[in-house]
């Protein structure tokens, strides 16, 4: 009887020993989903699973596809297009913070739940917000669609936000304009290079920064 | 089943626990606590004050998760202070399974300080912390002046950066400490950076006497009498 008794005890610890092992590993969040056409004219995506991210920090876009810091293997990673689209490229200083955390509507498709996401034009003396609360763009009311996938480093997996394309406040005054958001997180797990994360900004009316390595900050996939 | 069976069984399930508990720890080893701040500009002079701002401060991130402010300022002008535009601070943090961390950036352009005496085209202040299995560890790339120049000496040619903690003398004024760096933490568990950009120190002589021939004060201690910041960013993880 102890030993039956003692058996029972022995196989849930293995399992919940398990589990938790399973549960503290810090599982990619990766949706395969196949690659797709151009962006801006792209029907939402396909599922994705649920997923925070967050990070912030800089690029220095110059539109010069051979400079060390233009990311050629992520770009494409997703099926996006090849920048600048739409033309011309941005360049210059690029600062930004963010924070978004995936979801699924009743259909399926991957949307965020909530985020918020900053980027400043530094040339352009231009500040750009987008505000999502309960699914909902705050500046045009209509979901955000997005779209998570592995990229061309080993491990390294990317969101995009904006599909086909969101609406971001702009300053100064006040206006709105069509944008995207897209971010690599390329170390994760491991020890954190400031240069191995990227970032690409594409808007309406001012260009696309192309995919861009960090010079400074940190992207962050962390999790559902 | 037998005794000898369950022995081994025994041995499995205790070995399977010590495995997912120490799998369970150090995936957990990443930080419990992040923390974040930016702003563009800060003025305390006998000239005129103005508070951080525009003022980013990341709010209370727990379990795991994420969260990010910003704020935007178009101009400040506290008269022969401080003139800047285009101000914006965006802080961010998140705690992960695996990782934690935080990353702070703010930013200045057109920037005129004591009527000329600083200036330059435009300060970046950009800093991350990060911690996990690998340890705890901040920097602050991407921390730059574009065309800087100081007391009408050019320090930065273009956009670059200047050496942490580099000090210049402000005869009659004070000192300015650029690209001033406070680090935090132990670097194992907890680790955490602010970053200064520019930082006017106001000083006067205090407790001095005044030499009859040359006017001169002689001895006394410089006193702090105000400060004026141009962008700072701060990130920090801890236990």
């Amino acid at each position: 009887m102890m030993r039956e008794h003692g058996t029972l005890i022995v196989w849930p610890s293995l399992l919940a020993a398990g589990l938790l092992a399973a549960a503290c590993t810090d599982q990619p969040n990766v949706n395969m989903a196949p690659k797709r056409p151009s962006f801006w004219f792209t029907p939402p995506p396909a599922q994705c699973v649920t997923g925070k991210w967050t990070g912030g920090g800089r690029i220095d876009p110059t539109g010069d596809r051979a400079a060390s810091n233009y990311d050629n293997v992520d770009e494409p990673a997703g099926g996006q297009p090849a920048a600048p689209n739409p033309p011309p490229y941005m360049t210059g200083k690029v600062t930004f913070g963010f924070n978004v955390f995936l979801g699924q509507d009743g259909n399926g498709n991957c949307i965020v739940t909530k985020g918020e996401i900053e980027v400043n034009g530094h040339a352009l003396k231009l500040a750009w917000h987008v505000s999502i609360h309960d699914g909902v763009d705050a500046y045009d009311g209509r979901p955000v669609y997005a779209n998570e996938f592995s990229d061309g480093h080993r491990g390294g997996v990317c969101v995009v936000v904006g599909i086909p394309d969101m609406t971001a406040r702009v300053n100064p005054g006040q206006g709105r304009e069509g944008v995207q958001f897209e971010v690599c997180d390329n170390d994760r797990g491991g020890r954190q290079n400031t240069r191995s994360d990227a970032m690409r900004w594409r808007t309406a009316g001012h260009g696309d920064t192309g995919m861009t390595y960090l010079t400074g900050g940190n992207i962050v996939e962390h999790g559902s | 089943m037998n005794g000898k069976t369950m022995h081994w069984v025994n041995r499995l399930a205790v070995l399977g626990l010590v495995v997912g508990l120490v799998a369970g720890l150090a995936a957990a080893g990443s930080a419990q606590s992040v923390g974040g701040q930016a702003y563009s500009t800060y003025v305390n002079t006998p000239l005129g004050s103005s508070s951080q701002s525009p003022l980013a401060v990341l709010p209370a991130v727990s379990g795991t998760d994420g969260a990010e402010a910003d704020a935007e300022g178009s101009a400040l002008n506290v008269a022969g202070a401080l003139s800047s535009d285009f101000l914006n601070s965006v802080t961010s943090g998140e705690i992960g399974s695996a990782e934690a961390g935080a990353q702070s950036t703010s930013s200045a352009a057109s920037v005129n300080i004591l009527n000329g005496l600083i200036t330059a085209d435009e300060v970046v202040a950009n800093v991350m912390s990060s911690a996990g299995q690998s340890g705890a560890f901040s920097n602050a790339d991407g921390s730059t002046f574009t065309n800087l120049t100081v007391a009408g000496v050019p320090v930065t040619s273009g956009d670059a950066a200047v050496a942490p903690n580099t000090q210049q003398s402000l005869p009659g004024v004070g000192y300015v400490v650029l690209n001033e760096q406070i680090p935090t933490g132990d670097g194992v568990t907890s680790s955490g950076l602010t970053v200064n950009m520019i930082h006017v120190y106001l000083q006067s002589m205090t407790g001095g006497t005044v030499d009859p021939l040359t006017g001169q004060v002689i001895g006394g201690i410089p006193t702090t009498t105000g400060e004026i910041i141009v962008g700072s960013a701060t990130s920090s993880v801890g236990p």
